[in-house]
């Protein structure tokens, strides 16, 4: 076979180095004026705040509207995870987002959760969990980002904001929901993904009912312009799926948000989400003739790199997560979590995650960045790379049209695999320098003499599947078994009717039937294979 | 020519499959015959590695307490008679688990900035 370093395209696109672009075009040492000779301010840029939104969605930037502090993080049981909420949030975090709820479709006392349980981000097995996590917490004041798109969590979060007195309509949210193929006949009934975006378009006009994570295959190694076009062609198909059920383009891509990494090129990174947001806007007027401004403003989240963090010198890991910040502020991001120095280590200490967020408050308040929408606007580089990133990323867009979206989802795990590879090729043979790594690399016992390593490691604790079996069997004691057996009659029967899912899924979680019963009796109604497939990657993902 | 090293790669969880695939890549170009088995639990593991008569068991961790479920592992590998099979881990292991894990019966641990070069020589040079 012949090796992907011998063609001339990997040639191109290898060995990304600090002077060329992730997507292999060699930076000049200047720009000027005949780089981006062919532009128009009014029609390719424009103020920010107007069409085609290139320099940002307001008109005066963070002055309108700060970005959200939003640290990821999960762990233990919920009270483990509330706790660790309550104390960032009295640290000026301002945004939920837990990770680990809903990813196991089987309970805490499952042979299957062996060393799982709270390890992976929080555990969740029943709504006495969600009413836990959000104790203490104004389910109305704050943003609350669902990670993952388990469809029972969701249904939790919405009953216990009930359970409170907060009307659906009031909250203000995310579910990391993607539309995944599946559902019959032509408005594609027994589609979960769209009976979220069905239900959310009709009932919850605060919570973004998408929300498409480019991210996550960008951090395999892709480049700026892969990461534009993946993520956009997921919105593409978003849209679609939602017009298929009737749902008009302005009722539904307003709701639409991205989820973007920032990766060690801050001037490609701040030209991506330029070109990200140009890309998008003509896309909604051009293809879908969407006519409300919401409809064609791209907002995005970021969550740093977490490919660039090295497990060597891990304090190294503190100054990347600041250019990577400095990076999404610059390019206007709605909602940003940096990544903590310790997380090539372990889950992230106290400290860690203070760090992260004080690296979000000292961009925010310490510096001058957030003063000005869009400081980098207009600088010759920043706006060829604009240029060159939308233009490049259209047409692979346009090259995934052409493909069925099932070939498109393998081309483009087929190239988030291929980028990895060829990076760690890179690394190994120094192309790409890695500071602590492939460059001034100590050794480890002499990192922490010189108090370089991380000081404290994160330790699991082991008893937390105990304490989540406990909770669990003290929830189902206390239920009553009348209600649950209701409930889960009328799930069943939604289900088997293909009629939308959430109502039902929220009576089902109120009775507190847990997420690995609810997988349990869905999965009997019809087997495995089809609950997944009608329910996308999310019902939990460890099957 | 010898047979070719028959290695079965598996992880803890499904996504985060970055050092997975790229693991599998390098040593496939190295000769070895790698088999997918995608994110498993101990049993299964055991399991596949008897159908599949592997040399090596890679074992990504990314989510799960090293610890418990290499101990549950290995527990399983000697109740099957399958001490002949290696260990090898990769992921997100704390430095202070490795000599536990090397106690338990693990030949090598390669955490995050391991170069592809020294996994490839540490499986085709035993």
């Amino acid at each position: 076979m012949k090796s992907p370093a011998d063609s001339d395209e990997a040639q191109r696109r290898g060995a990304p180095d600090a002077r060329r672009t992730t997507y292999g075009r060699a930076l000049k040492p200047v720009y000027g004026p005949s780089d981006v000779a062919g532009s128009d301010y009014g029609r390719d840029l424009g103020l920010p705040g107007e069409y085609p939104y290139t320099r940002g969605v307001r008109p005066s930037g963070y002055r309108d509207r700060e970005w959200t502090r939003r640290q990821v993080m999960g762990l233990g049981t919920a009270e483990e995870t509330n706790e660790r909420l309550r104390y960032l949030f009295e640290q000026g975090q301002t945004g939920f987002s837990v990770c680990g709820m809903g990813y196991a479709p089987y309970e805490s006392s499952d042979p299957r959760s062996l060393g799982l349980v709270g390890r992976g981000g929080v555990w969740i097995d029943t709504l006495r969990d969600i009413e836990t996590l959000f104790d203490g917490i104004d389910m109305a004041a704050i943003t609350i980002n669902q990670i993952g798109a388990s469809l029972p969590v969701f249904a939790m979060i919405l009953a216990e904001a009930d359970r409170r007195g907060i009307a659906n309509a009031r909250l203000h949210g995310t579910i990391q929901n993607v539309v995944a193929p599946g559902g019959e006949g032509e408005e594609l009934r027994g589609n979960h993904c769209i009976d979220i975006i069905e239900f959310c378009a009709r009932q919850m006009p605060h919570w973004n009912h998408t929300s498409i994570s480019a991210r996550n295959m960008r951090d395999q190694g892709l480049s700026s312009v892969q990461e534009v076009a993946f993520g956009l062609y997921q919105g593409v198909l978003t849209v679609r799926a939602a017009r298929a059920r009737g749902l008009e383009v302005d009722a539904v891509a307003p709701r639409i948000t991205f989820f973007f990494s920032a990766e060690n090129e801050l001037l490609e990174e701040v030209a991506k989400y330029r070109a990200a947001r140009r890309l998008w806007a003509r896309l909604m007027r051009e293809w879908f003739s969407a006519c409300d401004p919401r409809s064609q403003i791209l907002r995005f989240h970021v969550q740093t790199s977490a490919l660039s963090l090295t497990l060597q010198q891990p304090l190294n890991n503190i100054i990347r997560g600041a250019v990577h910040a400095l990076a999404a502020v610059m390019g206007g991001a709605q909602s940003l979590s940096v990544n903590s120095f310790d997380e090539a280590l372990a889950i992230p200490t106290p400290a860690a995650a203070t760090l992260s967020l004080r690296t979000q408050q000292i961009i925010a308040h310490e510096t001058d960045v957030a003063a000005v929408a869009d400081p980098l606007g207009g600088s010759y580089c920043i706006e060829a790379l604009t240029n060159d990133i939308e233009k490049e990323a259209r047409a692979l867009l346009e090259k995934l049209e052409a493909m069925a979206p099932v070939k498109a989802w393998e081309y483009m795990a087929g190239e988030a695999d291929e980028a990895g590879y060829r990076r760690q090729r890179a690394i190994d043979a120094g192309q790409r320098v890695v500071i602590g790594v492939n460059r001034y690399r100590i050794r480890e016992e002499e990192e922490e003499e010189l108090g370089l390593g991380a000081k404290q490691v994160f330790n699991y604790e082991p008893a937390w599947r105990d304490k989540q079996i406990a909770r669990l069997e003290k929830a189902k004691r206390e239920r009553d078994p009348r209600r649950v057996e209701t409930a889960t009659r009328q799930l069943v029967e939604a289900y088997r009717a293909r009629v939308n899912i959430v109502p039902p899924m929220i009576e089902a979680v109120k009775s507190y039937l847990s997420i690995g019963e609810i997988v349990q009796v869905l999965s009997a109604a019809g087997g495995m294979e089809e609950l997944r497939h009608r329910h996308g990657f999310y019902l939990g993902q460890l099957y | 020519m010898p047979e070719k090293i028959r290695f079965l790669l598996v992880a803890d969880s499904p996504g985060h499959t970055t050092g997975y695939y790229v693991v599998a890549r390098a040593l496939r170009e190295a000769g070895v015959e790698v088999i997918l088995g995608g994110h498993a639990q101990p049993e299964q593991i055991v399991e596949t590695a008897i159908q599949e008569d592997a040399d090596w068991i890679g074992y990504r961790i990314m989510d799960r307490e090293p610890l418990v479920v290499v101990s549950r592992l290995m527990e399983l590998m000697a109740e099957r008679e399958q001490m002949h099979v290696r260990v090898v881990l990769g992921g997100i292991i704390p430095r202070s688990d490795i000599e536990r894990l090397k106690q338990l019966g693990v030949e090598a641990v390669f955490r995050p900035g391991s170069s592809l070069d020294d996994i490839v020589a540490a499986i085709t040079s035993k």
